[in-house]
């Protein structure tokens, strides 16, 4: 049976690339698999469109906390296969579901985990980036200024909401924390740092956890096919479906580890610092300003680490390789706040195939 | 289909509900009024909903098939029992949510029976265009409710809203079925349409979406005119109608159906098969892709009076 995997991560912080390089790994007649036109199916988890499509009811006639209450049995109705008798040849069907998944790792109100456990997935891929470039990369994305990204990502109550399901996204590192410390599923951590240091090993080392076997000549392609300039390029050809609803709007906007030395003000980069020190460390993301020391993380006792110890490589998180500086400052002149989801840039089509 | 089941001694509503004659002991708002003669072909009554039927054949996460039964449970707000397509048997999970129970009647209980009839029921909304009936498929939160509240302030008339049933007449021809059904707009629509005065309840105490009552009332089926698949503008789709070909035409017309997984599990892929090349014949099936966007609502009302004028559906003026 096809496995199914989450590709867990805040907004703006990789699953996108992810996605692409899985696609590509079936890319056909030696060509990068179009950005529009992604064959995988998994589709985001907070989508409606399987919600209603299985359910039989209008998700848009209940309210967030009925549709949550729902959500564990979409979950393990999608994760049994509801969706794999819709390909018209069943070896179509890839041997793991990558599903994509912005929420943070919740229960619903009556308790249950929101993502059904292990009912819903064999495990969970946690990417994770740098608060420091996710705040400028989500203000672009939602057209706010770095300062209002930064607030909403120290907020307790951070809500995508607007055409997708709900999806809570409680302070930036209340969301990593609640995926890395749950106990129900299998975790593999990898950074977008580590993604863009070393794409090869941290992809193959994330197929491996997946259970998705693939030669290495097809992993050193879809590296290929998905290196930034080619993403750049199809964006700036044809559009992406993603790209923020705007004149001018850029999904794959830099694609750098970094930027923010030139993105943000030494407040903001103390800001962020200030409300995310304690999963910055244990994540590896030195921090720039000076901080109180943190008390050392307690882990659940019976649980194993669910991620390995910060790479050795640490130094070469934020240390500005490969940027490209001159960003101009103007481009991230306050904007008007839109609330965050007010766009739902992200994919939100139905994902249900027609049948 | 077996005769309805008849209600007796107590407070009985007579209506149409997409051209089946209902009677209802759970008033329906908005709908048209119906008869008690000839005898109503669907039943709804209150009574004891089991949580779950014994040997079920398929199921979901809110569902159970058995034979010519269907159970349907939205937690914590009722449990339905739908026996072969002519009685709906409502229990409401608490008093609290009886008065949530009509919406989910009207929309999600009605298209399962329409699917045990073995009837084309489409998610979509429709007006009426010099006598034919136009629609708007698309999934929840297309647009499809907005475009047709805009069009029927523009002088077309509201046929339907959500649901849109389709029968053949007797030369196999396609009818469309009003039920004089309120569109449900949520308060963001509303107000950018100006229909304020027509704001009814909220179709749920907790919902910021309002019933909106449809200016003009008729019962007559009415031919088709033309079916519109709403689609976004987004990389790769550009702004425009566009024609697809037959066989995506079917794909497209099931992939549209109200509940497209009951059109799979109870059997109906060759019953939409059908009726889309009937409609492609006929009528015709296009995508009609614009930006999800009220400033631009006057040029998608343009663009689609061009393509009716086209389509001979409207007439050029002299």
């Amino acid at each position: 049976m096809t496995r199914t995997i989450w590709l867990a991560s805040y907004p703006k912080s990789g699953n996108t690339w992810f996605r692409m390089l899985v696609a590509n790994l079936s890319a056909k007649d030696g060509k990068p698999v179009d950005i529009n036109d992604l064959p995988e199916r998994g589709g985001i988890a907070s989508a409606r469109g399987p919600f209603d499509y299985l359910t039989l009811i209008d998700s848009g006639l209940l309210t967030h906390d009925e549709i949550d209450c729902l959500r564990p049995r979409v979950y393990e109705e999608l994760a049994r296969g509801a969706l794999d008798d819709e390909y018209d040849k069943p070896q179509d069907a890839p041997p793991v579901r990558f599903a994509k998944v912005h929420d943070a790792y919740t229960r619903t109100p009556k308790g249950e985990p929101l993502l059904a456990g292990a009912r819903g997935a064999q495990g969970a891929i946690v990417i994770v980036r740098d608060p420091r470039d996710v705040a400028p990369s989500l203000a672009n994305h939602h057209r706010c200024s770095i300062d209002e990204a930064i607030t909403f990502m120290s907020d307790r109550h951070g809500l995508y909401d607007a055409k997708q399901l709900r999806q809570k996204l409680p302070r930036w590192s209340g969301h990593v924390e609640s995926w890395l410390d749950q106990t129900d599923i299998p975790v593999h951590l990898i950074r977008y740092e580590d993604m863009l240091a070393d794409t090869l090993g941290t992809f193959r080392g994330a197929l491996e956890f997946a259970g998705r076997p693939a030669r290495d000549e097809a992993i050193r392609r879809a590296v290929a096919f998905t290196d930034f300039a080619e993403l750049r390029r199809q964006e700036q050809e044809k559009g992406f479906s993603e790209t923020p609803r705007r004149p001018g709007g850029q999904f794959f906007r830099r694609g750098v580890a970094g930027a923010w030395r030139d993105e943000l003000s030494a407040e903001q980069v103390a800001r962020i610092e200030a409300a995310h020190a304690e999963m910055m460390r244990r994540l590896g993301y030195e921090l720039a300003s000076a901080m109180p020391k943190c008390e050392p993380m307690v882990r659940h006792p019976e649980v194993p680490p669910p991620y390995p110890p910060p790479h050795a490589g640490e130094g070469r998180v934020g240390a500005s390789k490969g940027d490209s500086p001159g960003a101009p400052a103007a481009s991230f002149e306050a904007r008007l706040w839109r609330a965050p989801q007010d766009d739902a840039d992200e994919i939100n089509r139905s994902q249900v195939p027609l049948i | 289909m077996p005769r309805a089941f008849i209600l007796t001694g107590k407070q009985v509503q007579f209506y149409r509900v997409s051209g089946l004659s209902v009677a209802s002991e759970i008033e329906l708002p908005g709908l048209i009024a119906g008869t008690a003669e000839p005898a109503p072909q669907v039943t709804i009554r209150r009574g004891a909903v089991p949580e779950h039927l014994p040997h079920a054949a398929a199921a979901g996460p809110t569902w159970q098939i058995a034979g010519k039964q269907f159970l349907l449970r939205i937690p914590d707000i009722a449990r339905f029992l739908l026996n072969s397509g002519s009685e709906i048997v409502v229990e409401p999970e608490s008093d609290a949510t009886a008065a949530d129970v009509p919406i989910f009647i009207l929309g999600t209980v009605f298209g399962i029976l329409l699917h045990q009839r073995e009837q084309i029921v489409l998610h979509a909304s429709a007006v009426r265009v010099n006598g034919r009936a136009v629609l708007f498929c698309g999934s929840s939160g297309a647009g499809k409710s907005t475009l047709a509240a805009a069009l029927a302030q523009r002088g077309y008339p509201l046929v339907t809203d959500d649901i849109c049933t389709l029968t053949l007449d007797a030369a196999g021809a396609p009818l469309v079925h009003s039920d004089g059904r309120q569109l449900k707009l949520w308060a963001q629509a509303i107000d950018r349409l100006d229909l304020a005065q027509q704001r009814g309840e909220r179709v749920r105490q907790s919902l910021e979406k309002f019933y909106v009552a449809p200016g003009e009332v008729f019962t007559e089926p009415l031919a088709l005119g033309a079916v519109y698949a709403l689609r976004e503008t987004r990389p790769p789709h550009k702004p425009g109608i566009d024609r697809p070909n037959v066989v995506d035409a079917a794909l497209l017309l099931r992939g549209n159906a109200y509940q497209p997984l009951l059109v799979r599990r109870l059997g109906q892929k060759a019953n939409y098969f059908h009726a889309a090349t009937t409609i492609a014949n006929v009528a015709g099936i296009f995508f009609l892709t614009r930006a999800l966007d009220f400033a631009k609502m006057a040029e998608v009302i343009a663009m689609l009076e061009a393509h009716w004028l086209d389509l001979r559906l409207m007439e050029r003026a002299a």
